[in-house]
């Protein structure tokens, strides 16, 4: 165990000294705040629409009101949880690469064997200080996410708000230690690091971007802008009738997505905030009912991500400059 | 102009040689290849769905796909482009900008009687060319996969329009290749030289158009345009966002000469991507070099 901790304080203190995590990481945080901006900005327009109507209909003396706009705080974040998905996933990349690269680079496996018993014990030290990196930026997250909402949107953040975010905060740690690993499995197998840079790049834009791309272009309801069936002016429950009767294609689609570890991810996220109307201002147990297959395929994805960097410690050799 | 087209013809065989761009080549190919199909499966479901809702008399409203142009299947393309193939481009300018330092030839290249800019614009023609091969390659691909589903050939427009959005993409893609080769100057270590443009990207492609248009970024993948955001705050950030959202414009370009719906100008969309490459193209050649020896010092 302590040599495992040696190998993690060494993975902690070369990351302290890496401008460029630090720069990608405020980057993260950046575009969180920028997101939740937006949001509010956009829940102000729509309530000035809102009192603009009913201001008319007030003046015309009619006495029915529509319902007003309501917000539900941590549905501020989609933006936010969308950058973390898109972004994160690619800083987690570039900080595994990073973090096995350098030891190629610089010949220094050897050295590092003087202190540990074997190559899997390498890249376990790597994991665990790589975890508590993002464990700590996790968490750095979560208060910048919680603080923007509470300051940027005008609302109230409770004990309810905290527990879902730092749930969602997990989520993220679970989500980001997947690329992380991967990152560090593919880097160490590949006998050189610039393969299997582009090997992780094409790996996050197809898992990242073009699955998910796919799936949502492919949702009947996504095919005109403000969706097919508004359009075609049908109710949800007539939509669902409908929709029972594609239930192939449906499917299909369904099984692309989830074959998307980032589509996990955002499930189990805009479930736990309340993002997807599903979920809204519902129990924990109701969204644990609804999401938690999502949990087990992301876990396990991680998981097996895990296990895939730890045996890739077999292949340290390749990290050699002889190599 | 002879050290011109040496530098350009050797960005050709090195390129060619370099395996590790194939797999981001492969995917862009790819696809591209299958966009046509995704586009005809879900436009067949879609009307299929109308057609049941018409038979449940729950619409009297006409089919949104009635008279749709045969281009319309190709509407993903442009997503493609913008994701996989601007992508592609950069990575292969950041490896161009690299290949002479990594192999440590750079100084035996500058002891031919050539300046070191006239090295670089050969290296961006070079890309230039592979990037014009791939988007005739994709061009043919999409022209002819189009007129499998359609049953017939399309028409000598219809083929225009197609080339028109080869060039297009040509065009934005040279963009992006001249931001690689620029990080690939002045960042010492391959994955930061590779992740500068990516995050450039990201900023064009998800953070300014959410500032103009309050879109949630992953929604801005979706080839359906957004709805249009004028009021509040939204008016005015609009305005200063819009020159920057070069990849909006290429979808507001790409969309006309596509038949497809669009909001705003397309010849002035055409025009802002036009702009962003040249500024992307002289800021490649007037860069100057953080390191010309030294390998990548990851």
């Amino acid at each position: 165990m302590s040599e495992l901790m040696t190998l993690a304080r060494k993975e902690l203190l070369d990351v302290r000294r890496d401008r460029v995590v630090w720069i990608v990481m405020a980057a993260l945080g950046i575009a969180i705040v920028l997101s939740v901006v937006v949001a509010s900005l956009d829940f102000r327009a729509q309530m000035a629409d809102y009192n603009a109507y009913v201001a008319q209909v007030k003046a015309s003396g009619s006495g029915v009101t529509p319902q007003a706009p309501q917000l539900f705080p941590l549905q501020l974040l989609r933006g936010g949880m969308e950058y973390v998905e898109v972004l994160g996933a690619l800083f987690a990349v570039v900080l595994g690469y990073g973090s096995v690269a350098k030891e190629r680079a610089r010949g220094t496996v050897d050295l590092l064997l003087t202190r540990a018993r074997s190559g899997m014990s390498i890249l376990g030290g790597k994991l665990l200080g790589l975890g508590i990196v993002w464990a700590v930026v996790s968490l750095a997250l979560v208060v910048v996410s919680l603080a923007s909402v509470a300051v940027i949107g005008a609302a109230h953040i409770g004990l309810h708000e905290v527990a879902r975010m730092l749930l969602a905060g997990a989520a993220a740690w679970v989500y980001v230690m997947f690329w992380t690993a991967i990152a560090l499995a593919l880097t160490t197998v590949t006998k050189h690091s610039t393969p299997a840079l582009f090997g992780l790049l094409v790996a996050w834009l197809v898992v990242v971007l073009i699955i998910p791309q796919i799936g949502d272009t492919m949702d009947p309801d996504n095919q005109v802008p403000g969706g097919l069936f508004n359009a075609l002016a049908i109710a949800k429950p007539d939509e669902q009738a409908v929709l029972a009767h594609f239930t192939s294609f449906e499917s299909g689609r369904n099984a692309l997505e989830v074959s998307s570890v980032s589509k996990l991810y955002e499930r189990v996220t805009f479930a736990l905030l309340g993002i997807k109307n599903t979920y809204t201002g519902q129990s924990l147990a109701f969204v644990w009912d609804g999401t938690f297959r999502n949990i087990y395929g992301a876990v396990g994805a991680t998981l097996a991500a895990f296990a895939l960097a730890i045996g890739a410690g077999r292949r340290v050799h390749t990290l050699r400059r002889s190599a | 102009m002879s050290g011109v087209l040496t530098a350009a013809r050797h960005e050709l065989l090195t390129s060619a040689r370099a395996k590790s761009p194939y797999m981001l080549v492969a995917a862009f190919l790819g696809m591209v290849a299958a966009s046509t199909f995704i586009g005809w499966r879900t436009t067949v479901t879609v009307s299929a769905i109308y057609d049941r809702v018409v038979a449940d008399g729950l619409t009297t409203q006409p089919n949104p796909f009635t008279d749709v142009s045969a281009l319309y299947y190709v509407r993903n393309t442009v997503i493609y482009v913008l994701l996989i193939g601007s992508l592609m481009a950069a990575a292969l300018g950041v490896q161009s900008a690299l290949r002479d330092r990594k192999a440590s030839t750079a100084a035996l290249v500058l002891t031919r009687p050539v300046s070191e800019r006239a090295v670089r614009a050969g290296r961006l023609l070079g890309i230039g060319a592979i990037l014009a091969i791939l988007v005739v390659v994709t061009s043919v691909v999409t022209w002819v996969s189009v007129g499998a589903i359609v049953g017939h050939a399309l028409t000598a427009t219809q083929t225009l329009e197609v080339a028109s959005f080869g060039a297009l993409t040509w065009v934005l893609l040279m963009g992006f290749a001249a931001v690689g080769v620029a990080s690939g100057m002045v960042f010492p270590r391959e994955r930061t030289a590779l992740l500068a443009p990516v995050v450039l990207w990201a900023v064009i492609a998800f953070v300014i158009p959410q500032l103009g248009t309050a879109a949630r970024p992953v929604s801005l993948l979706n080839p359906v345009p957004l709805p249009a955001q004028g009021s509040g705050a939204f008016g005015w950030l609009s305005q200063i966002m819009a020159p920057f959202s070069i990849t909006e414009h290429f979808k507001t370009a790409s969309a006309a000469l596509l038949e497809s719906p669009y909001t705003g100008s397309a010849v002035a969309s055409a025009a802002v991507v036009a702009l962003f490459t040249l500024i992307a193209l002289a800021a490649a050649l007037v860069v100057r070099a953080a390191r010309i020896e030294g390998g990548s010092h990851e």
